[in-house]
């Protein structure tokens, strides 16, 4: 099978520091990868430069999504053509609600595909057959993007969005930090639900704990800018018990 | 001002003084008005709260009254042009500052007078409301307001004698510039207890050029509450210099909404005295300008008695070569101890050649006070941005969307949901989705 996305010896620097070291990485469809590594090692540069975040300087290398040049294009294309960025850190934005938001992204990537505008009816319908999966509240929906939720409900609502949006690549970024064992639970599901061998997903993580419930195909661990070490889901166990420090001094 | 300026005003008064004889204002003082203006002159750019308004224009401005009894009786201002009615409330349209009764839908109600001040005697207490709101005697921030004064061709006297009442004033600016001034006139009174919704509502039919001069005053009684919407929607080569006057009684509740969207250029001068123990200001504002517009705003807010409060918000938008300004500023006065203000200024600039300067500044004369001031001015936050672009949105759509968003604050008081939902269409908003409002 091809790849869905194929990442190519990527290199990349924020503010003249090297990031990313040549970094090479291949998801095919149907597969969850796992992505860990020690704090500082560029697992978040790798997710926000996947979904086109700016004040990142590629020095070399490419990135393939489904036989696109991913890093060509801009990042409201990379998410209608299927990537999907969950937030390690959900941006809260005021005055603007989150039915809105849901509601006019999943119209631009419907557009992207030749399809109408959804119905308000039909959308209402769907968006809270998804909530009540996400166990989020009705009155979310008219509350403003994030505004004033705990750091669970934002990460429920990046989940609650991705499942509107039905992504072919979910990247999450560290959504189970700061997640009691309930949240992360309703997380885990909330992602295994839109499992599928059409899509993919990559789980930036720092801890074991959110692969117990998704459980990955591939860990990888990335180590000063470079994957150190891959394996399937055995790799996370022998992390937790013996520390990055392991793989760290061998990758040195 | 110019030594032509003040004789060209003398000059227009004494062409029209003959047919301004009488109502609205009594002749003695819109001599006295005149004289102010001739002794005195406007505002210029070096008077401290005149620095961002555009006074060289009134160098080719003329100050004679367009309006014209023929225009009003039969005005070719068609219907379609108007804003739709609000349900509620009785509506009364002035053209080019003049009455008219054809295009007005007046309801008969208990508790208000409604009255053309042309066609009765001013209220007795206006003159006296007039000279003692400004902090000074012939303030240079009321010369706008003297202007309004000598010319003045009619206007709306409104009284609330008790419970409640809804109006609506549209105020029509048909007339070029070249054929002369429009001035809308608002005399408001409101007894104790009274209450009153007011919408009053600037706009251009044919001509997109007038010269308006508007003037309001308000006087609240004790307890009385008046929410007053203000929209300014005039034509875009237009030229707008507003002045309300308006003193709070004890408990009195204000509530002031400002929309400031149209003209070329507009001022507005605002004087709001809290005159009575426990007296209260809420005031939000919009301004947004584009193109080469100017919108520029002083407020002054003078608390004068114990525990009175203010909370003005303001939100600016610039694009384009825009300049949008805002000076609040607040005066707590030594026997004004328990006062609460607090300002919330703020700009987004749009545009690399706009320019937005929000200035809050506060005179404290007593010790027993709680004032919080904030201003800022910024570009889209990128992070928001971002975050809406991640989620497959339009550069265009999230740029409008977080726009509308900034404006928020001040736009989601607006209590009147017909009044609210017509002025979100006409924000650079996005995403108006009647039928998902309906269905939440």
């Amino acid at each position: 099978m091809t790849a869905m996305l194929n990442i190519n010896n990527l290199s990349v620097t924020v503010d003249g520091k090297q990031i990313l070291k040549g970094l090479n990485l291949v998801v095919r469809a149907g597969e969850v990868h796992a992505i860990m590594g020690p704090n500082g090692s560029g697992k978040s540069t790798l997710a926000h430069v996947l979904a086109g975040r700016p004040g990142y300087e590629i020095t070399s290398g490419s990135v393939s999504f489904e036989g696109l040049d991913l890093l060509k294009l801009a990042p409201e294309e990379r998410a209608r053509a299927g990537v999907f960025l969950g937030f390690q850190y959900p941006v809260e934005i005021p005055g603007v609600n989150n039915v809105y938001l849901l509601k006019a992204a999943l119209n631009a990537a419907r557009k992207q595909h030749g399809l109408q505008e959804v119905d308000a009816f039909e959308f209402l319908t769907l968006v809270r057959d998804k909530m009540k999966l996400m166990h989020i509240e009705d009155s979310f929906l008219s509350r403003g993007v994030n505004e004033g939720f705990s750091g669970g409900e934002k990460k429920r609502n990046e989940i609650l969005q991705m499942l509107v949006l039905e992504p072919k690549l979910a990247i999450l970024d560290e959504t189970d930090s700061g997640l009691d064992i309930d949240a992360l639970k309703v997380v885990a599901a909330g992602v295994n639900s839109l499992r599928s061998p059409a899509r993919a997903c990559v789980l930036v993580t720092h801890y074991q704990r959110l692969l117990e419930y998704v459980v990955p195909d591939f860990v990888h661990v990335l180590v000063r800018g470079r994957i150190a070490r891959s394996g399937d889901r055995t790799l996370a166990l022998e992390l937790e018990r013996r520390g990055y420090e392991w793989v760290a001094g061998e990758a040195a | 001002m110019s030594e032509s300026l003040s004789s060209r005003i003398a000059a227009d008064f004494a062409t029209t003084a003959g047919a301004l004889a009488g109502a609205p204002v009594a002749t003695p003082r819109r001599r006295a008005a005149l004289e102010t203006l001739t002794a005195h002159g406007l505002p210029s750019t070096r008077d401290e709260n005149w620095k961002y308004a555009n006074l060289r224009t009134l160098e080719r401005l003329r100050f004679v009254p367009a309006a014209s009894a023929a225009a009003a009786t039969n005005p070719s201002v068609l219907a379609a042009d108007l804003p739709p009615a609000l349900p509620g409330c009785a509506r009364y349209l002035f053209v080019d500052g003049l009455f008219a009764p054809a295009l007005s839908a007046p309801q008969v109600c208990d508790a208000a007078r409604v009255t053309s001040l042309a066609a009765a005697a001013p209220l007795a207490q206006a003159a006296a409301l007039q000279s003692a709101a400004w902090p000074e005697p012939q303030s240079v921030d009321e010369r706008f307001l003297a202007l309004n004064e000598a010319f003045a061709t009619d206007g709306a006297s409104i009284h609330v004698s008790s419970g409640s009442a809804s109006i609506e004033l549209l105020f029509v600016a048909r007339a070029d510039a070249q054929a002369g001034a429009s001035y809308p006139r608002v005399e408001l009174s409101l007894d104790a207890g009274a209450s009153l919704t007011l919408i009053e509502r600037h706009l251009s039919v044919a001509a997109d050029n007038s010269f308006v001069n508007s003037a309001v005053t308000a006087q609240l009684g004790r307890g009385a509450t008046l929410q007053h919407y203000r929209l300014q929607e005039l034509g875009a080569r237009a030229i707008v210099f507003d002045t309300l006057a308006a003193t709070l009684a004890e408990e009195a509740s204000y509530q002031l909404h400002g929309i400031s969207t149209g003209a070329q250029s507009a001022r507005s001068t605002l004087n709001i005295r809290l005159a009575g123990e426990g007296a209260n200001l809420a005031m939000a504002s919009v301004a947004l300008g584009d193109r080469q517009q100017l919108q520029d705003t002083f407020a002054l807010v003078q608390h004068l008695a114990p525990r009175t409060r203010t909370a003005q918000t303001f939100r600016g938008i610039a694009a384009g070569r825009a300049r949008v300004a805002f000076n609040g500023k607040i005066v707590v006065a030594n026997n004004a101890a328990g006062t609460d203000s607090q300002q919330s200024l703020r700009g987004l600039l749009a545009g690399a050649d706009a320019e937005i300067d929000v200035r809050p500044q506060l005179e404290i004369y007593t010790d027993d006070v709680r004032c919080s001031h904030g201003a800022t001015v910024g570009k889209l936050d990128d992070h928001m941005l971002f975050y809406l672009l991640s989620r497959g949105l339009e550069p265009d759509t999230a740029q409008r969307l977080l726009k509308w968003a900034f404006l928020q604050e001040v736009i989601a008081r607006i209590s009147l949901p017909a009044l609210r939902r017509e002025i979100e269409a006409r924000l650079p908003g996005a995403l108006q989705d009647t039928t998902l409002r309906a269905l939440l």
